[in-house]
């Protein structure tokens, strides 16, 4: 129950009380004059008038009084509904935004104050969080710098043993997969900072998927995946070309990885309605059911049962989602394990 | 070939001097802007080699007032951030070339080379490889003779690895240049294609041209 049912109900309630003890009140006063007038007792009369008194004047007030405290409850809760409303559209993102203030230094109006005081709170935070990633990944990358470079060094070195030079060459590979890690992690935190902006153009959606199509067939082929494309006619996004490339290389490369020997890539881009949507499919292990609302989460591995012979830097779907968010698309991922897996991304066609 | 190196942290500033003086540079270090601006108006260099987090006068700073003082020493900018803003602004200043860190060292090298090479550099139509041609106009690749038919990829691909021959070719220098991608994608593209290449110009063929070079990239060249 609502406490504006609650009060209004309340109210009601004291108000029939309040009737009845007046009813009660006029119906002795009335009994009484009577008396006095004709010194004797026709309590019928003061009783019919009394009742008539009471539906004629004291119900009408009941139900003026319902619907007035009915309105006034309202009146008085609009600022909590409202509160409700704006909470409701708070997260991570717009902690900045403060809430809506009435002004009026009521209680509602402070307890929105002490609200907003939280959020910026939670703000600062976050930002610090994001900051610290991002500090932590541009700190990274000096050490990273002279661990390669001394790394090669080695590897250059005529003096070294086979062996040796294997280990070094081990080490260098491992040292490079830690650079992309760092790269992946700078972008997404500079993302989050707000600091990456896209160099925005007009693009051939059809153009860059078929690029891509010919990439995703020569990686592929190793392990006798077949891959297929539909291409319907020209279709044109406003977008980053680099960071669409990035996301079709991304996600193409997903189809692969994650497949089976002899698998099969699907790829598909048409038009539907507003938007531009590609289709990117492939057969393969799948991502269990438990996996789904955590894929796109960043360092997020599943099931470590599952796919960690995959080489990968666990960034590439939190990538993706992110150039696709930029672009103000959508992308959705289903699974059926061991059977299909299939990538949707929907991108704003360029409308003229 | 005289090179000038701008880096303040002194390891980083050790290996990439060490890496161009193996392959034949004169290499003078500085370890910030103003030493920097010093000794380029000291010297006549082949190429510098820049970075621009740099303690005080930053290396886009030291760029500016180079060029400012007509000095076209070719440059590259090197940079812990790699955001692309900042490869724009770099090469809109007057950059010549632009590598993010970490960096290959056989990348790097590469660069400086293609740097101080450039205006002499061989513009001949048909490039050659022992008795492997590729006819820049034309699109035709032969073998001993023998045609070889290649992607718009392959032959992208085969000529910058033979343009210049005998240079050693990074990963990351043949994604930007034959794929224009400016990031590291993490997948095996460029070993695919190289691997694919090698089945059609060196598989049939002696002596094998196509080398991979563990750790730094691949090159090209005919066995010394």
């Amino acid at each position: 129950m609502t406490i504006r049912t609650r009060l209004t109900l309340w109210y009601a309630g004291v108000l029939t009380v309040f009737l009845l003890v007046i009813g009660v009140g006029t119906y002795r006063e009335i009994d009484e004059q009577l008396r006095h007038a004709h010194r004797r007792a026709p309590t019928e009369h003061a009783l019919s008038e009394t009742s008539e008194m009471v539906f004629e004047v004291g119900l009408p007030a009941v139900v003026l009084g319902l619907l007035g405290g009915w309105w006034l409850t309202r009146k008085a809760l609009t600022p909590v509904s409202n509160l409700t409303d704006a909470i409701t559209k708070v997260h991570e993102r717009n902690l900045r935004e403060p809430l809506p203030r009435t002004g009026s230094g009521d209680e509602f109006d402070r307890l929105t104050e002490v609200f907003n005081a939280m959020l910026a709170r939670l703000d600062d935070s976050f930002n610090r969080i994001r900051e610290f990633t991002l500090h932590a990944s541009h700190e990274l990358k000096t050490p990273l710098t002279i661990l390669c470079g001394e790394t090669e060094t080695m590897l250059r070195d005529e003096s070294l043993s086979a062996a040796e030079r294997d280990r070094a060459a081990s080490l260098l590979d491992e040292l490079r997969r830690l650079a992309r890690i760092v790269d992946g992690l700078t972008l997404l935190a500079r993302a989050d900072a707000g600091q990456v902006a896209l160099k925005l153009e007009t693009i051939r959606l059809d153009e860059l998927v078929r690029d891509n199509f010919a990439d995703t067939q020569i990686l592929a082929e190793p392990q006798g995946i077949r891959v297929e494309l539909t291409v319907g006619a020209e279709i044109t996004a406003r977008g980053d070309r680099h960071r669409l490339r990035q996301l079709l290389l991304n996600l193409a490369d997903n189809a692969v990885k994650y497949n089976q020997p002899q698998g099969r890539v699907t790829m598909g881009l048409q038009r539907n309605g507003d938007m531009a949507e590609l289709v990117i499919a492939n057969t393969g292990p799948g991502i269990p059911m438990e996996s789904m609302p955590r894929i796109f989460d960043r360092f997020y591995r599943g099931d470590p049962a599952h796919g960690t012979e995959v080489d990968g830097c666990g960034l590439g779907l939190s990538i993706a989602k992110w150039i696709v968010s930029a672009h103000h698309g959508t992308i959705q991922i289903e699974s059926v394990p061991d059977k299909i897996t299939t990538v949707t991304v929907r991108l704003p066609l360029d409308v003229k | 070939m005289r090179v000038l190196v701008v880096e303040d942290e002194k390891k980083t500033a050790s290996f990439v001097r060490k890496a161009l003086q193996a392959e034949g540079f004169a290499v003078d270090v500085c370890h910030n802007g103003d030493d920097a601006l010093a000794a380029a108006r000291a010297t006549p260099f082949d190429g510098i080699v820049l970075d621009i987090m740099l303690p005080g006068r930053d290396g886009l700073s030291v760029l500016r007032q180079l060029r400012e003082r007509k000095n076209a020493t070719p440059i590259l900018l090197l940079s812990a951030r790699g955001e692309v803003n900042e490869r724009v602004e770099g090469l809109n200043a007057g950059a010549d070339d632009y590598l993010s860190k970490p960096f290959e060292l056989a990348e790097l090298v590469a660069r400086v080379r293609a740097l101080t090479r450039r205006s002499g550099e061989n513009k001949s139509i048909v490039l050659r490889v022992a008795d492997l041609t590729l006819d820049t106009v034309t699109h035709r690749a032969q073998r001993g003779g023998t045609d070889i038919e290649l992607t718009a990829r392959e032959y992208r691909l085969l000529e910058f690895l033979m343009h210049p021959a005998g240079r050693l070719c990074g990963r990351m220098m043949i994604l930007e240049k034959v794929w224009d991608y400016d990031f590291d994608p993490g997948t095996n593209l460029v070993d695919v294609y190289v691997k694919r290449l090698r089945e059609k110009v060196d598989a049939d063929f002696e002596p094998k041209l196509l080398h991979t070079v563990r750790g730094a990239g691949y090159v090209l060249k005919e066995p010394a």
